[in-house]
């Protein structure tokens, strides 16, 4: 156990003691004493299952731990009560949005509480709520003018909404600011927004959390780092200790392996191409994809990376331009089209779009092969049973049953059984939308080896991702896109992260109408 | 809440330009357009084939027709908008008038201590819902069921299936009563629908309401007593149901077991559903809801005005809702109010 050893002067914002938490016989979390000081950015690593989630559970009230004291401010909380931290300063940024889809963004971020300027206690003072939201949208660097606080929530994209959640928490000025991951779903230029935020409100005096699975970031904006490995806090390090590799030696108690170079693609046959493809939002773009290829797609928030998988897989209608798999033309109404062609696509959002979480595991990686399962129509249990672990054995899903609720499972278990369950339809073309997104470390590797493995298998893979890092580690080619073009294609051995980052943030595209067909690699010093 | 302009400085107010064809495009693209529009067509169209239909007596019929359902359906809307249901409400507020008639008849009680005495017990029952819910997470289509059984048979169980008579003529004078030609329960549904609207849109309590239904873990996090704004709007539902129950009463002038409100919680759901509220909660405004109601009441009374078979009487009535709710879309989906990124 280590404890920070350092005197420090600066003011403790939130301090634990004994807090302990167990789910049955598994002990999630056990922290005998932790500070987190004003002033600082904390960060906090950990594997999924290391016990972050509780972590920030107990901090904000949502879980009730089994023992233990925290204070916020010098003030005790009331354990388990979201209303009693809320009142005592703990702001909560949460991966899952907590916003609501229905009323006004204005009225989101002033949620549970009344604007400053108003007198009125039992009346919405509208007004003071509008001018208050507007305030705040620009406190954290938003423009009310782009995003009109009297807008439906529901009506706005993810990242945007990821935003507004943080401008929401920042704005009851909280005593101990919990951010969660909070950049999993932002490109690289809004994270960095959210990165600068979060030091900015440490440099104020306040006290942030900042729970993160990239490294790098966690790395970049915090003055101390711990991490916790089964429920335990088996790190406190400064920022010069903490580097990468100690980091993930950290979490996972080994280093991880490197894994090998990619192989070249030697005579591999066209699967899939696209012509002057176009979609709202998207094109004209052309793809052209070998089988057992990985196709990186990379790009800013709002590019259009996500447009051009779900119009490849039939989710989103395509306006104009032609579409082929393995030579037969393909024109998807729906994305029953793209199943029925051979096209899976692994989705963004594992809860809201894959997983049916309180189903058993069973019955989720079994759902897309039920008529193959069926004898003339009626599915037998035990045929289901018996797929069911042919499929999680094959992408090695770990768990206790077959029929335990695959909400219980960790996120990255959760992702192994979605692509356990894409492979058992035999797809001729994997699309994947960010396949690491709030997933950890260790599971990210055994995920890039299951895309490794759908492509050595011959599928093709179209992966779209804001993680950089990632797609120059799984990808044969990256597209990267701007303004729903592609504006460059590299090749793996000329990609890197400056040469990418450059077209994806350039203004003018940079080489308009480019194609991302195979050609002589345009190289660029 | 989306048609007004927000108070950043920078935007040019675009109230100052409110020609008619603006307005009629905010109309068109708010959620309430197809019901209320459906209502005056609705109500034109039978005017004009069957002329008894617009006579004043008629209008006072669908008045305290109105009452009924209407404010059933405002107690449901409020139980919808928390995304919950409420399928006590019709047997609830037939008991409720066998409970006062039993107060004021069998025990002498005084009719308003009667009234007091049932509109208490019925949000008793409200607040039972309420605590089942939120404490025990039982659903809400669950516990009402119970409670719809149960005061089904309590209504006969009290009564042992005879009618209870010569209840005090307050109940019917309450029911009679007419300012200027209007009907006093017709008054009772408006100001039942201002009050709702005015705590729905006005009040914080009725904005956590919409936040509740919306996304409960948003609110819960946000440091909203969900529970507490669940409660209320079960609390509401079931004191609405007792105020239908005693006007019902009043009217027939006898507390009939065998009247006893089944089958209006549904045509309360339906009237709350096609004033554009959502089952899934959190969506549906007080304006709607009352014009679905109306638009229900306009419809089934003008298939009597007009004569239609009562054979036939539910196929039109269903189809018609059906047409309503199919336009509704085809407007959404026009003006893309609803569509999610």
């Amino acid at each position: 156990m280590t404890v920070p050893v350092e005197a420090h002067s600066r003011a403790v914002s939130a301090r634990l003691w004994g807090v302990h938490k167990s789910y049955g016989q598994v002990r999630v979390l056990d922290i005998p004493h932790l500070e987190i000081r004003a002033g600082e950015v904390t960060g906090v690593v950990g594997e999924n299952g290391a016990g972050k989630s509780t972590l920030i559970g107990t901090l904000s009230g949502s879980v009730l731990p089994e023992g233990g004291e925290i204070e916020i401010g010098g003030v005790p909380l009331t354990l388990g009560s979201t209303e009693s931290a809320a009142h005592h300063g703990v702001g909560l940024v949460s991966q899952e949005f907590p916003l609501v889809g229905q009323l006004s963004v204005a009225e989101n971020m002033l949620l549970g509480r009344r604007p400053r300027a108003s007198r009125r206690r039992v009346l919405v003072d509208r007004r003071a709520q509008r001018a208050e939201a507007a305030a705040m949208l620009e406190e954290v660097g938003l423009s009310p003018i782009e995003i009109p606080v009297t807008r439906q929530v529901r009506s706005l994209p993810v990242p945007t909404r990821q935003m507004l959640e943080i401008a929401k928490a920042w704005g009851r000025e909280p005593t101990l600011l919990i951010l969660d991951e909070p950049t999993s779903s932002l490109g690289p230029v809004e994270a960095q927004m959210v990165l600068g935020l979060a030091r900015e409100l440490a440099d104020r005096g306040g006290a942030v959390l900042f729970i993160g699975h990239r490294l790098d970031e966690v790395r970049a904006v915090s003055d101390r780092i711990i991490v916790l490995r089964n429920g335990s806090l088996v790190a406190d390090l400064q920022p010069e200790e903490a580097t990468e590799a100690r980091l993930i030696r950290e979490m996972v108690g080994s280093e991880l392996a490197r894994a090998k170079p990619k192989e070249k693609l030697v005579g591999a046959r066209p699967l899939f191409r696209a012509e002057s493809l176009t979609a709202e939002g998207l094109g004209p773009v052309d793809i052209d994809l070998h089988a057992g290829e990985v196709l990186g797609v990379a790009g800013l928030m709002g590019s259009g990376r996500s447009r051009l998988i779900h119009t490849v897989a039939g989710a989103q209608p395509a306006t104009g331009g032609r579409m082929s798999l393995a030579g037969v033309p393909y024109s998807p109404h729906g994305p029953a089209d793209g199943t029925a062609a051979g096209i899976v696509l692994i989705p963004e959002d594992r809860k809201q779009q894959s997983l049916v979480l309180f189903a058993p595991i069973r019955s989720n990686v079994t759902v897309s092969i039920l008529r193959r399962l069926s004898v003339r129509g009626v599915l037998t249990p035990k045929r289901e049973r018996a797929a069911a672990k042919r499929i999680t054995a094959n992408v090695n899903v770990r768990m206790q049953s077959i029929d335990q609720p695959i909400g219980s499972l960790s996120g990255g278990n959760q992702q192994r059984a979605i692509f356990g369950r894409a492979f058992a339809s035999e797809p001729k073309l994997l699309l994947l939308d960010e396949p690491t997104r709030g997933v950890d470390v260790g599971a990210k590797a055994e995920i890039y080896e299951l895309i490794d493995r759908a492509a050595k298998d011959g599928m093709g893979v179209l992966v779209a991702s804001s993680e950089l890092e990632e797609l120059l580690w799984i990808c044969h080619r990256i597209a990267v896109m701007n303004h729903g073009r592609i504006v460059d294609i590299v090749e793996r051995e000329d990609a890197t992260k400056e040469r990418i980052m450059k077209a994806a943030a350039g203004t003018e595209s940079r080489l308009p109408g480019t194609s991302a067909t195979r050609r002589t690699s345009r190289m660029e010093s | 809440m989306n048609t007004q302009t927000i108070a950043t400085p920078q935007q040019a107010p675009a109230s100052d330009r409110l020609t008619a064809a603006t307005l009629l495009r905010k109309f068109a693209a708010s959620p309430e357009a197809g019901v209320v529009t459906a209502c005056v067509l609705v109500f034109i169209a039978i005017g004009l084939a069957a002329p008894t239909y617009t006579k004043v007596g008629n209008l006072q019929v669908m008045g305290r027709d109105l009452a009924q359902i209407g404010i059933l359906a405002i107690g449901e809307a409020l139980v919808i908008l928390t995304g919950g249901i409420d399928l006590s409400v019709g047997a609830l507020a037939g008991l409720a008038g066998i409970l006062a008639a039993w107060f004021n008849v069998r025990e002498g009680l005084p009719a308003p201590v009667a009234i007091v005495i049932t509109l208490v017990i019925c949000g008793a029952v409200g607040l039972w819902h309420g605590l089942i819910v939120t404490r025990l997470r039982v659903p809400p289509f669950v516990i009402t069921l119970v409670t719809f059984t149960v005061s089904e048979g309590l209504a006969l169980a009290i009564t042992t299936g005879t009618p209870i008579n010569s209840i005090s003529p307050l109940f019917s004078r309450v029911s009679s009563f007419r300012i200027g030609d209007v009907p006093l329960p017709a008054l009772i549904f408006v100001a039942t629908a201002i009050v709702a609207w005015f705590i729905l849109e006005r009040t914080y309590v009725g904005r956590q309401i919409y936040a509740v239904g919306g996304n409960a873990e948003a609110a819960r996090l946000a440091g909203i007593p969900v529970a507490r704004r669940t409660i209320f709007a079960y609390v509401a539902s079931g004191v609405l149901a007792a105020v239908v129950g005693v006007l019902v009463i009043g009217r027939m002038n006898v507390a009939d077991p065998s009247v006893g409100g089944s089958g209006w919680e549904l045509t309360a759901i339906a009237a709350a559903v096609v004033g554009g509220a959502a089952l899934t909660g959190g969506e549906g405004r007080i304006l709607g809801i009352a014009a679905g109601a109306i638009l229900l009441e306009l419809i089934s009374n003008g298939l009597l005005a007009l004569r239609v078979s009562p054979y036939d009487q539910q196929i039109v009535q269903g189809a018609v809702l059906g047409i309503a709710i199919l336009a509704d879309r085809l407007r959404a989906r026009r003006f893309g109010s609803r569509q999610v990124a």
